[in-house]
């Protein structure tokens, strides 16, 4: 009975969540066709009190993040409404994850429409803690403990400097708005505008992925339920690519070059250490979420190719850049909500995280499956899907950089960044070919991945609804271009992109690639259809195949661990047992191990220093009262000392 | 009307384009298995065996591994039909290519890129060892050659201010042939070219030994039309990369209508005359050579990615732009 109170009020919550969504997608289309408000944007006020004013404003460039969020929502929302059902069937109460669900989406709202520093330190804090929340939702294991601990921890390094940026704006305006800030910009000194873009770095890249602020997000992205697991990486961390947009580029910009270089060098970094980190993992979430990481370095390349156009006064390279950021932002999203609503399937089917216990699950789950295909195809920068389009655009921005540099090394690096790119696509394609082949191909390896049964409907259907819209998105290029011409119009002063124009030309080659290539193996089907088949066992040099005959998840990609084994620092240890004079062996245990580079470098040791000083300073508590009377006293004398 | 007439005409080029792809590429193949059985004192099959043995395998039934998906069989028709798409953008005898805008060269790899990852699927299909043995390979290979194929065509195309691979061989003909940037960028590419062929020093296409395959190995649970199509996408990727190179050797530049059929002919004597240069070249390389350990195979494509990276310093010192 109360399963059956439970069941329906899942249903209704969760699809409120996705009407509000869709109505609030449909309002935000119809106000765009409305007018041109969105170039200079909307404001309003909710409220002011102790000094301190809560405004909000709409323009275009939150209008295309609102739309990515509410379509994460959206498609979120729908999963979730099956995927939550498994909660119920533990009888574990669903009311904790409705509420933070709830208040996280507003919250982020808040920080997309925040005008002011007030109210983007607050909304942003909510939106850190709900996902907090979230994220520690199964408390029971502690590996999430764990997971939600470290989030909270960086969450907070990251607000700090946040917080340090906005009183030193505002102690030096005066104000907490975002306007005044601008105005102020280029009277600061050029110390204090590197220190606040710094600040700013930090602050926001850490919320991003950025390497080395990453360490939180492989644990707190895989740690979290499905759904919120694909609003995480989808739109959270779009989120804070936003605000470095809003902050950074609108407020503090335009900047020094290095700004641009940093970006660069910092996306090359995060893109490169986040996929090789992928593709040694077996973890079916994780993987995804350090490819996340790779994602926002790709970001953070067009960002950093952005700011050097800017720097350099090259329009068309500028232009180009900030067309191949949204067009990435909205086909990250809609990919990475794909492959995580995928997992969450897998998850759900066979209980197991650990790619090495699945296998042949497209036979099982084949819609899953199909969907999961089409996600993987679109993650890994490959052509037909829109993944490939963006990183193109963002290949030509660097290419019309080096070409229109004068002179300078510059000529030579920004070449070498395409370069890393295509790296990062190649072990993209490794990653990506392990987590789908050996999760969905061939046999399955434990009897939990035998018996899968494939997902309840609309967890299959809201997966395909985004592999539609992904599809969609490259066979009608011009309907996503108006949507980025949104925030185009709002962060620069140019003429709109269409498919006719120089920059949008490129991008009316994705329909036409598009519908060649599905033609073309239509034709090649077929013309091949005739001809005898018969089903038969794999060749197997005459002995019969077992399950454990199969490559390995770790097996698949041991030669990108051998090449890379100095940045990833792996160690393997093999243990023998050996019998009698050593020609028999007993046993045989073999331990792989992949370090955390940053983790071992770079954390550790700022966490042993903190723990050194937390130590230090305790000395001053030694629980004698003697002790604690001298403290007022000097106290006192200081206070007198200085009132004098 | 006009824009009508003038899509019709470009359609009706771009078949013409793929067709002449479509029947030439088995011709090379044969002929490089010619001058291969040249270098080794023997008769060998004739130039036509590579259509012979298309047909013969259409013709065949077809067995497919009780483990496999459907992915299995579409792999083949995939890799085909994006094997095409990449030949979109790869000028032709007279210089045209049908993908000719901006950004195009990226197009090329990609598509390949689109092949490598549906045939490391079908790998792991047959869920045996070595398929998996080749999936893993080919990954490997794969992660590194992209980049230095990518980099060889970007210096191509800053030394022509142009990033349409029709636009760069158009573009080529008035470089001079021994500009020293042009020729580190044709080395890159012909070692990455040798990489992707799947050839000595780096592949085996002749050995079945399962210590040594890697593209082999992926396509061993394929048979009839399957494999044949497989093996069809493999010799147009050939045919390609061949094409691709010659074009940067000896470009020919664009041949129009109004060079008359004296032009035009001659302009397809000439790219056959090329090809048959690098494939006896090749060839004669495959012969001269032995197969390289796997994890010495980074190095040497390590060596074209620098070659490339020396290629593009070298073109901003000689411009005097560093």
């Amino acid at each position: 009975m109360n399963n059956r109170r439970s069941h329906s009020v899942r249903q209704l919550l969760m699809g409120l969540s996705m009407v509000l969504a869709g109505m609030g997608f449909i309002w935000g289309i119809v106000m765009i066709l409305g007018g041109d408000w969105y170039k200079t944007g909307l404001k309003f006020y909710a409220g002011e009190g102790a000094g301190l004013t809560l405004s909000w404003k709409v323009d275009g460039l939150t209008m295309f993040f609102l739309f990515i969020l509410l379509l994460g929502q959206f498609f979120s929302s729908l999963y979730g409404m099956g995927y939550l059902k498994e909660y119920e069937e533990k009888n574990k109460s669903l009311w904790p994850f409705f509420v933070t669900w709830f208040l996280f989406l507003g919250s982020m709202f808040g920080v997309l429409l925040a005008d002011d520093g007030f109210s983007f330190l607050l909304s942003w804090e909510m939106m850190s803690v709900f996902s907090f929340f979230l994220v520690l939702y199964e408390h029971e294991d502690p590996q999430n403990r764990k997971s939600a601990y470290i989030y909270l921890v960086m969450t907070h390094v990251a607000t700090v400097f946040l917080t340090a940026a906005t009183m030193f704006l505002y102690v030096k305006t005066g104000s907490l708005a975002f306007e005044e800030w601008a105005k102020a910009a280029p009277g600061l000194t050029i110390f204090q505008h590197n220190l606040l873009f710094l600040a700013f770095f930090i602050g926001l890249g850490t919320k991003a992925g950025f390497v080395p602020f990453h360490i939180w997000l492989p644990y707190a992205h895989s740690a979290a339920p499905s759904p919120v697991s694909s609003l995480m990486s989808g739109v959270m961390v779009k989120v804070a690519l936003y605000l470095f947009i809003r902050l950074v580029w609108l407020t503090l910009g335009p900047g020094p070059v290095w700004w641009g270089w940093l970006f660069l060098l910092v996306g090359a970094i995060s893109a490169l250490v986040g996929i090789l980190s992928a593709s040694v993992q077996s973890d079916l979430k994780k993987l995804l979420a350090y490819s996340t990481i790779e994602n926002v370095g790709i970001l953070g390349l067009a960002i950093g190719s952005a700011f050097l156009a800017r720097s350099w006064q090259n329009t068309l390279a500028m232009e180009l850049a900030l067309v191949a950021f949204f067009w990435h932002t909205l086909q990250h999203m809609l990919f990475k909500s794909l492959l995580f609503m995928g997992a969450g399937n897998i998850i759900q089917a066979t209980h197991t995280r650990n790619l090495e216990r699945l296998g042949g699950l497209l036979k099982r789950m084949p819609k899953t499956g199909l969907a999961a295909l089409i996600g993987m195809i679109g993650i890994t920068a490959l052509p037909p899907m829109g993944g490939f389009w963006g990183e193109l655009v963002l290949f030509q921005s660097l290419w019309v950089n080096t070409l229109n540099l004068t002179s300078g090394w510059g000529k030579v690096s920004l070449p070498f960044f395409i370069g890393v790119i295509a790296l990062v696509g190649g072990l993209s394609i490794a990653t990506f070919v392990k987590w789908f082949g050996i999760a969905f191909l061939g046999q399955a390896r434990s009897p939990m991945a035998q018996s899968a049964k494939e997902a309840h409907v609309v967890q299959y259907i809201a997966p395909f609804l985004v592999a539609g819209l992904a599809v969609l998105s490259v066979l009608w290029p011009s309907a996503l271009l108006a949507m980025i011409n949104v925030p185009l119009s709002a962060i620069r002063t140019g003429e709109t992109v269409t498919t006719v124009s120089t920059i949008g030309k490129p991008l009316i080659t994705a329909s036409v690639y598009l519908i060649v290539i599905c033609l073309l193996t239509l034709i090649i089907v077929m013309l091949s259809k005739s001809g005898a088949r018969r089903v038969t066992a794999t060749w197997n040099c005459g002995a019969p195949l077992t399950p454990s005959m199969q490559y390995t998840a770790t097996g698949l990609t041991k030669p990108v661990r051998i090449l890379f084994s100095k940045v990833l620092g792996s160690q393997r240890q093999v243990e023998r047992d050996i019998a009698g004079k050593g020609y028999s062996l007993r046993s045989l245990s073999y331990q792989g191990r992949i370090k955390e580079f940053f983790e071992d470098l770079l954390y550790r040791p700022i966490i042993r220093w903190v723990l050194w000083l937390a130590y230090q300073i305790r000395k001053l508590q030694e629980g004698s009262i003697h002790l604690y009377l001298g403290y007022l006293l000097i106290t006192v004398i200081v206070v007198l000392f200085l009132e004098r | 009307m006009d824009e009508l007439v003038n899509i019709l005409t470009r359609l009706l080029m771009g078949l013409g384009h793929m067709a002449i792809i479509i029947v030439v590429a088995p011709l090379l193949q044969g002929f490089i298995k010619k001058s291969k059985a040249f270098w080794q004192m023997r008769q060998g099959p004739s130039i036509f065996q590579p259509y012979r043995d298309l047909y013969k395998m259409m013709k065949k039934e077809e067995l497919i591994s009780e483990h496999a998906s459907w992915i299995f069989l579409l792999t083949p028709r995939i890799a085909l039909a994006s094997t095409l798409m990449a030949g979109l953008v790869i000028p032709n005898a007279w210089g045209w290519a049908p993908l000719s805008g901006w950004g195009d060269l990226f197009i090329f790899g990609a598509s390949l890129g689109l092949v490598r990852l549906f045939l490391t699927l079908s790998g792991l299909e047959g869920a045996g060892t070595f398929g998996g043995m080749g999936s893993s390979r080919e990954l490997f290979l794969g992660l590194l050659t992209e980049p230095a194929m990518l980099l060889g065509l970007i210096v191509l195309a800053l030394i022509t201010e142009t990033s349409s691979i029709q636009g760069i061989t158009t573009n080529l003909t008035s470089v001079s042939p021994i500009f020293i940037p042009r020729l580190l960028a044709l080395l890159t590419l012909g070692l990455v070219s040798i990489a992707e062929m799947g050839r000595i020093p780096i592949d085996n296409p002749d050995t079945h030994l399962e210590l040594t395959m890697i593209h082999e190995g992926m396509l061993l649970e394929y048979s009839g039309p399957s494999l044949a199509l497989l093996s069809f996408a493999e010799q147009l990727k050939q045919l390609l990369l061949l094409i691709l190179l010659a074009q940067i050797v000896w470009p020919s530049g664009l041949v129009l209508w109004s060079n008359g059929l004296v032009g035009f002919l001659g302009a397809l004597g000439f790219v056959c005359l090329k090809l048959a240069v690098l494939g006896f070249f090749f060839a004669t390389v495959e012969s001269l050579f032995v197969k390289r350990r796997l994890f010495l195979v980074p190095n040497y494509l390590a060596t074209s990615t620098a070659t490339a990276m020396l290629a593009l310093v070298s073109l901003w010192i000689i411009r005097g732009q560093i």
